[in-house]
Formats: structure tokens, C-alpha cells, sequence
């Protein structure tokens, strides 16, 4: 019992001095287990690899150039369609966010669409556009959309009306106003949208991919089941947390540590 | 600063669930002088935010008429300024940059307004948190604040709603302190709401009594200034005049 109070003693101090500790330690238990598994060769070996043959796996990909270029494929198509999902979401969400007609209009339609699963649309995109880039960029934005219109509209409501009574009588413009307190208030429901919008729109890109891609991570992992090679898909399934791991905590994270905790407005976590 | 007067001023709301027009405020007649403090009491829910905020512009009026200066009030706008029980600070702005939001908006330049924000900060005592962020203040400061950044825009009227009735009972007093010092240097137009007896007492030079939507009565405070806590709280004069609107309240 004692040893353990200093073990964990031991963890939080370490893990105060280097932060990025914190996210690693956790997995080691995990992955031990991974290994005994393994070891015990209840499965046969290329049904359930150990975690060194997956390491060696992951080396000769990198080493061949495969992993980085797929990897790099996945980013540019994540990126591509998330700037333009949020470069019509935001505005959308703005007018839908300050026009009660409008947003009367079009909510049930949003949340109508937004049921509609990312992948449900793939069906109909691949009669439409054919196993493409333009399939691909048609889920991912479909997907990074609704979450952030929806919670751009949410942030803009839950603006606290006195902070707009305050700009009024201070002199502030409508035009002002809008920018210099509702979408300040707005952001942190922003950031949170876009938050979830980029976690589907990863999820999303990695099962179009699967269906329609030539290339990516989602390619890769499906491919090597062609192939028999489990090592691969595990190498795929890795590299998915991996990536969202650090997308999240060292993109999104700070951003909301600078703006809503800063503010008060978030409390941290 | 300038005059600020109530004419025949009503409110009616239409009440949903009974199907009624209901009636807040009835025929408030005012006259506010320039330079004066006029403090508004009354139990709850007898219509004195309702007032402010109709002067303030943030909520029509529906019978008789505001005037500021001679104009008629036709919504919110910056020649009345307001501080809010609620301090409503912007968040995302540090403390000068609140303070200078007024002067900001108006187009005064940025020489200009970092002299406005060092003179306000200044004047109430908060030069040392000129870049915090309101979240990381006191509430007593956060009060402060929104009351420098109301002044610092230069209204021509103070309205006040309840500022103070959020903080603790010694920091309360404070600040009551310092906006007596503040009003006796400046002499701002001001209109200062709030349920507090002693408060509107010790603050103002006028105190209203409001009822049900009326006004019951109005009662000079002729004390002395400067004014402070250490010379009021066993003065004769303050007890018997907050006796006096304390009864008024009571029976409105």
C-alpha cells in the first residue's frame, strides 16, 4: 500500500516536471497487457501481433516512406475540408445565429441534415461524383459543418444580454456589437464545435477512405487486410489516436486555454 | 453632466398567462438636476429596474416620455451611461480595454484613450490591474470597473442599477466611499437604483420612494459632505432620515 502512495507520488511529480508524460504513462499498463496477450498465443500470431512486431512494422513503413506520405494525404484532405467546412459553417451560423426568421427557417432543416450520418451520404455521393477527392471533401465538410453552425449558433444566444445592453450604451454599432462582444462570447461554443466537428470529420475520412480511397490512412489499414498483414491495420488504428491526440491537445487545447479559461467563461478542466 | 427628466412615464405589460394588460409602472413624473444624485427605493417588484431600464433605453416605454437634456429617449445610446448589477464587463477584454470601450466606439484615437484609461484607472484606485481580465479580478473591483467605464465615456447621465448589491457588506462600504468621493469631486447626473435604505441615504441628495409603479414620496438628504461611514454611522441626522424612508418603504 505504501509502495504504491510512492509510486504515484513519484507519477505526479515527474508528470508536473514534463506534462507530456502524463499522456504517455497512462498506456503502458495497457500495452503490457497488449504483450501478454500476445505472448500467451492464444490467438495465433498474425491474428494478434505483439506490440513489437507492430513497432517494427510502423519502422518499415516509415522506413519505405509509405506511412508519412499517407499520413500527409489524410492531414491535406482533413484540412482542406475543414477550412472550407468552417469557412461556410461560421458565416452560416452567424446569419442563422442573429436572424430569428432565419433561424426559425432553417433550424429543423439543420437538424434534419445533421441526422443523416456522414457516411450515410457516401451511397449516394459515389453514384453522384464516383470514387474521388470529391466524394472525400463532400463528407469531411458535411461533417465539420453542422457541429459548428449549431454550436456557433448556441454560443451566440447564450451571449448574456446585459454585455449587449452594456456595448449599446456605451455607443457600439449593431455592427460592433457583433464583433466586438457576440463573437467574442460566442467563441468558446465555436471552439467546442469545431472540436467535435474535426473528431467526426477524422472518423469521417478514415471510413470514406476505406470505401473510396487510393490512398490515406483509411486506405492503408483496409489494404492490408487485403493482405493479410494485421500488423498494418494495427500500425493504422495507432497512428488515428495518435494523430487526434496530439490535434487536440497541442492545436485545440491551448487555443481554449487562451480564450474561454482565460476569460472565465470556461472553467479548466 | 446634464438634466434628466421623467414625464408622466408608464409601463403596461401584456401578461400571457392571464391574458391581461398589467400595469408596472403608473405616471412617474421626475425631474433630475444637473449635478444631482437621486437615489430610487423600494420593495421588489415595484418597478424601480423598470425604470432604469427604460431611461437606459433597453426597454420601450409605453406611456409619457424621457428626456435627457432636453431630448427625447428613443433607445439605448451613450449620452446615458450604465452600470449593472451584473458589473457586465466584457469577458474577453482586459480592464483598460473595457473602460476605453465608450471612447472606442466613439472613434477617439489611441493616444487619446490610453489618457482616459490612465485618468480612470486612477481615479478608482485600479492603475495596478490595468491588463487583467475581468475573470481575474475581485468582485468589489470588477464593480469599480463598471463604474469607471460608464464615467469614462462622459454620459450626460450615471444610471445605476443595484451595483453594489452583489458584493460583500465591508466592501460594499468601500465602494459606497469611494463613489461619494467620486460624485463630490465630478458631480455627475445620477440616478442610482437599489432596495438598501442606508444606502441611498448615505449616497444621495434626493431620496424616491416607489410603490407599486408610483412614487410615493420624495425625501431631501440634506447631510454634509464630504460624506464617510466613520462620520455617519452614529450620526443623528442619517438615523432619523433612514428611519424616515425606512417607514415609507415598509408601508409602500
Amino acid at each position: 500500500m505504501i509502495a504504491l502512495y510512492s509510486i504515484w507520488g513519484y507519477y505526479a511529480r515527474w508528470t508536473a516536471r514534463w506534462p507530456a508524460l502524463a499522456a504517455f504513462v497512462p498506456f503502458i499498463p495497457l500495452i503490457a497487457i497488449w504483450a501478454f496477450l500476445a505472448w500467451l498465443e492464444i490467438f495465433p500470431r498474425v491474428f494478434l501481433p505483439g506490440p513489437i512486431d507492430v513497432v517494427e512494422k510502423a519502422w518499415e513503413l516509415l522506413y519505405k516512406g509509405i506511412l508519412t506520405d499517407y499520413l500527409a494525404d489524410s492531414l491535406a484532405r482533413l484540412a482542406v475540408g475543414a477550412a472550407a467546412g468552417m469557412a461556410i459553417a461560421i458565416p452560416l451560423g452567424v446569419f442563422v445565429g442573429l436572424n430569428k426568421k432565419a433561424h426559425d427557417f432553417s433550424w429543423p432543416i439543420l437538424l434534419f441534415f445533421q441526422a443523416i450520418g456522414d457516411i450515410a451520404w457516401l451511397p449516394i455521393l459515389l453514384v453522384w461524383f464516383g470514387f474521388g477527392l470529391t466524394t472525400m471533401t463532400f463528407v469531411i465538410v458535411y461533417t465539420v459543418l453542422f457541429p459548428v453552425v449549431l454550436n456557433t449558433v448556441l454560443g451566440m444566444r447564450s451571449v448574456k444580454p446585459d454585455l449587449r445592453r452594456a456595448a449599446q450604451s456605451l455607443g457600439a454599432s449593431p455592427a460592433r456589437i457583433l464583433f466586438e462582444v457576440t463573437l467574442p462570447g460566442a467563441l468558446p461554443n465555436i471552439i467546442t464545435g469545431l472540436r467535435n466537428g474535426l473528431g467526426y470529420g477524422w472518423r469521417a475520412l478514415i471510413a470514406a477512405e476505406i470505401i473510396v480511397g487510393t490512398s490515406g490512412i483509411g486506405f492503408l489499414m483496409f489494404d492490408a487486410r487485403r493482405a493479410g498483414s494485421v500488423e498494418e491495420i494495427v500500425v493504422g488504428m495507432i497512428v488515428l489516436g495518435v494523430l487526434w491526440y496530439i490535434v487536440d491537445s497541442w492545436l485545440l487545447a491551448p487555443i481554449e486555454r487562451a480564450t474561454g479559461q482565460r476569460w472565465g467563461l470556461v472553467t479548466a478542466r | 453632466m446634464k438634466s434628466l427628466a421623467l414625464e408622466n412615464l408608464s409601463k403596461t405589460y401584456f401578461d400571457p398567462y392571464r391574458g391581461i394588460q398589467h400595469t408596472a409602472i403608473k405616471d412617474v413624473s421626475l425631474k433630475v438636476n444637473e449635478g444631482d444624485f437621486v437615489a430610487v427605493v423600494g420593495p421588489s417588484g415595484c418597478g424601480k429596474s423598470t425604470i432604469l431600464n427604460m431611461i437606459a433605453g433597453f426597454v420601450p416605454i409605453t406611456g409619457g416620455r424621457i428626456l435627457v437634456d432636453g431630448r427625447e429617449v428613443k433607445g439605448p445610446g451613450p449620452d446615458r451611461g450604465v452600470v449593472f448589477q451584473s458589473h457586465a464587463l466584457f469577458p474577453w477584454k482586459t480592464v483598460t480595454e473595457n473602460v476605453t470601450f465608450g471612447p472606442k466606439m466613439r472613434g477617439v484615437g489611441k493616444a487619446e484613450r490610453a489618457k482616459i484609461a490612465e485618468e480612470y484607472l486612477a481615479l478608482a484606485g485600479l492603475s495596478h490591474a490595468a491588463d487583467k481580465y475581468p475573470a481575474e479580478l475581485s468582485g468589489g473591483m470588477q464593480q469599480r470597473v463598471g463604474v469607471v467605464r460608464a464615467l469614462a465615456n462622459n454620459p450626460d447621465v450615471l444610471l445605476m442599477d443595484e451595483p453594489f448589491a452583489s458584493v460583500d457588506a465591508q466592501t460594499r462600504m468601500t465602494l459606497q466611499e469611494e463613489l461619494t468621493r467620486i460624485w463630490e469631486e465630478r458631480r455627475p447626473t445620477v440616478v442610482f437604483i437599489t432596495h438598501d435604505v442606508t444606502e441611498a441615504v448615505f449616497l444621495a441628495n434626493r431620496v424616491v420612494v416607489l410603490s407599486k409603479g408610483h412614487v410615493l414620496s420624495e425625501v431631501d438628504i440634506p447631510l454634509e459632505r464630504p460624506r464617510s461611514w466613520d462620520k455617519l454611522n452614529e450620526d443623528d441626522q442619517f438615523k432619523a432620515l433612514s428611519n424616515k424612508v425606512l417607514q415609507l418603504v415598509r408601508s409602500a
